[in-house]
C-alpha cells in the first residue's frame, strides 16, 4: 500500500471525537427542521454533513446512519416514505467507496467531486416523487445540490476544526 | 492548498468490520423501496409515522420559537403605525361582523322554525376547535402544512380546514400531536363547488400547472363561467359544510384545442402567512350512519368514515353530469 507524499503545509489531524459527530448530524437536521417554509433551492444540511462523515469517519458513519436521517426527513418533509431514506443512502455508500481517493485531492477539487453525488441524490428524489404522481417542482431544484458542493469548504473548515492540532514543532517532534 | 488526512489512534479491527458497505446499501435501498411502495398502496407504515412524527414534534416547536421571534422582532421594529392600523381594521372588520352575526342568529332561528314547518331534518351545526400552523412543508412536490393539533385534541382524519376568508384544505394525516393539512392548491387536493351566480355544481381541484392555483376541470366549453365568480363549498360531500367560500375565478379560457374549457381560480384563503386556522369536524359525521353499515358495523369508528371520505372521494364527484 502506497502511502501519500507528505507536504509541506500537510497537518495530521487528532482523532474524532464521536460525540462531535453526533452533535454536527443533530445540528443539521435542527437547520432542516427550520420552519422556514417552502424554499427549494435550500440546501439539505443533513445530506451535506452525512456525505462529509461518510468521507472523512466512513467507519463511524456508514450507510445505515444515513438511512435513519433519511426516514427523520420523510416524516417532517411529510414526502413519500422513503424518498430521502433512498437518496441519503445512495449518497452514504457513494461517499464511502470514493472516501479514500477524495482525501487525495485539496478541498476545492474535493468540492467539484462530490457535486455528482449531491446532484444524483436530488435526482433520485425527483424521480421517485414523479413516478409516485408528485408535480416537477421547478429548476430551482438545482440550485440546492450546487449550493451543498459550495458548501463543502465551508464544512470542510468547520466539521474538522475540532481535530486540527496546533502546530508546535519542535526538534522531537518534526511534524 | 492543504490536503487532510484523518488518522485514528485504534487501528481498524482486522476481522470484525460489519457487513461491507454494498451489504449495507443493497438492505437500505431494498427497504426504502419497500417503505415507498407501502406508504402509496397499504396502509402498514402509518404507525411508523405517527412514532417518528412525534418524537419529531418537540424539537420542531422548539426550533419554530427562534423563527418566530425573528419574525416577532421584525414586526415590533416596523412600528407603532403599523400595529395601530391594523387593530384599527379588526375593529372595523369586527363591527361589520357583528352586525352579521346578530342577523345570522336571527335568520338561524327563523330558518330552524321554517325547517320545522316544512318537516325538514335540522340544519347541521358546525363543531369547531382552532389550530395553529406548526411550518409549511418543505416538500417542494407538494402544497401540505403541519398544524399543532392531533388526534389527542380530538381531530379527526378529513377534517375540513378553514381561516377567516374561506377554506384552506383537509387533514389527511393524523398523528397523535399533530397532523398534516393538505391545502386546496395541491396537486392531488379536490373540493366539491357551488357557482353563487349559476348554482351550477362542479368539482375544483388543485392545480398541477399553476402554482398556488386552483383549476375547475370537466367544464363544458360553453359552460357558464365568468371571471369573477364566486365559487363556494356545495355541502353535498359529507365533508365540508355548505357555503363556505372556496376560490373566485381568475380566468377562463375557452379556445383551447380540448373540449373543456381550462378555468383558473384564485383561492379565498391565502395559504401563504397563514398562521391561525380552524378545524372543523366533517359534517358526515352528525349523519345518521347508513342502515346497513349501522347493522354490520355498528362500533366502527366515525374517523375511518370521515377518512373514507377524504380528497379520492371528492374526486368521485368530479363529474356533475
Amino acid at each position: 500500500m502506497t502511502r501519500r507524499p507528505a507536504m509541506p503545509n500537510d497537518q495530521l489531524l487528532l482523532p474524532v471525537n464521536p460525540v462531535f459527530v453526533g452533535l454536527t448530524l443533530a445540528a443539521a437536521l435542527a437547520l432542516n427542521l427550520l420552519p422556514l417554509g417552502r424554499m427549494t433551492a435550500m440546501p439539505d444540511w443533513v445530506a451535506l454533513v452525512l456525505a462529509f462523515w461518510n468521507v472523512h469517519q466512513s467507519r463511524r458513519v456508514g450507510v445505515g446512519v444515513a438511512f435513519a436521517f433519511g426516514l427523520l426527513m420523510d416524516v417532517h418533509d411529510s414526502a413519500v416514505l422513503g424518498q430521502h431514506a433512498l437518496a441519503y443512502t445512495l449518497l452514504g455508500f457513494f461517499a464511502v467507496t470514493m472516501h479514500r481517493r477524495l482525501t487525495w485531492f485539496g478541498v476545492p477539487g474535493q468540492a467539484l467531486q462530490v457535486l455528482p453525488l449531491f446532484l444524483a441524490s436530488h435526482l433520485v428524489s425527483l424521480l421517485v416523487r414523479l413516478v409516485a404522481g408528485g408535480s416537477f417542482p421547478g429548476w430551482a431544484m438545482f440550485a440546492a445540490p450546487l449550493l451543498e458542493a459550495a458548501l463543502w469548504p465551508l464544512a470542510t473548515w468547520l466539521l474538522l476544526a475540532p481535530q486540527r492540532r496546533p502546530p508546535d514543532p519542535d526538534e522531537h517532534r518534526p511534524i | 492548498m492543504m490536503t487532510i488526512a484523518t488518522f485514528d489512534r485504534t487501528p481498524p479491527p482486522f476481522f470484525r468490520q460489519g457487513p461491507s458497505a454494498l451489504t449495507k446499501l443493497i438492505l437500505c435501498s431494498v427497504f426504502a423501496v419497500f417503505l415507498m411502495v407501502a406508504d402509496n398502496r397499504f396502509v402498514l407504515t402509518r404507525q411508523l409515522r405517527a412514532a417518528v412524527a412525534t418524537a419529531l414534534h418537540y424539537p420542531q416547536m422548539a426550533l419554530a420559537l427562534p423563527v418566530e421571534a425573528f419574525r416577532d422582532a421584525d414586526r415590533y421594529w416596523s412600528g407603532l403605525d403599523r400595529a395601530l392600523a391594523g387593530e384599527e381594521a379588526a375593529h372595523r372588520a369586527l363591527a361589520l361582523q357583528s352586525e352579521r352575526s346578530l342577523r345570522v342568529e336571527r335568520l338561524e332561528a327563523e330558518n330552524g322554525r321554517l325547517r320545522a314547518l316544512l318537516g325538514l331534518r335540522p340544519a347541521l351545526n358546525v363543531r369547531s376547535q382552532a389550530a395553529e400552523v406548526l411550518y409549511e412543508a418543505a416538500d417542494p412536490y407538494t402544497r401540505k402544512v403541519v398544524i399543532d393539533r392531533g388526534s389527542l385534541h380530538g381531530i379527526v382524519a378529513g377534517s375540513p380546514v378553514v381561516n377567516e376568508s374561506g377554506v384552506l384544505g383537509q387533514v389527511t394525516r393524523l398523528f397523535p400531536l399533530s397532523s398534516e393539512v393538505t391545502l386546496l392548491t395541491d396537486k392531488d387536493a379536490a373540493i366539491p363547488v357551488l357557482n353563487t351566480r349559476t348554482q351550477g355544481r362542479s368539482a375544483a381541484f388543485g392545480s398541477a400547472a399553476t402554482i398556488g392555483a386552483l383549476e375547475l376541470r370537466f367544464m363544458a366549453g360553453n359552460a357558464d363561467v365568468r371571471p369573477g365568480d364566486m365559487l363556494t363549498t356545495s355541502g353535498v360531500d359529507g365533508v365540508y359544510p355548505a357555503g363556505m367560500p372556496v376560490a373566485t375565478v381568475a380566468s377562463v379560457d375557452r379556445k383551447s384545442d380540448a373540449g373543456f374549457a381550462r378555468i383558473v381560480l384564485t383561492p379565498a384563503a391565502r395559504n401563504d402567512a397563514v398562521r391561525h386556522v380552524l378545524v372543523i369536524e366533517p359534517v358526515g359525521q352528525q349523519l345518521p350512519p347508513h342502515p346497513e353499515a349501522a347493522a354490520s358495523a355498528p362500533a366502527e369508528t366515525a374517523s375511518k368514515a370521515a377518512a373514507r371520505r377524504g380528497p379520492k372521494a371528492a374526486r368521485a364527484m368530479a363529474n356533475p353530469g
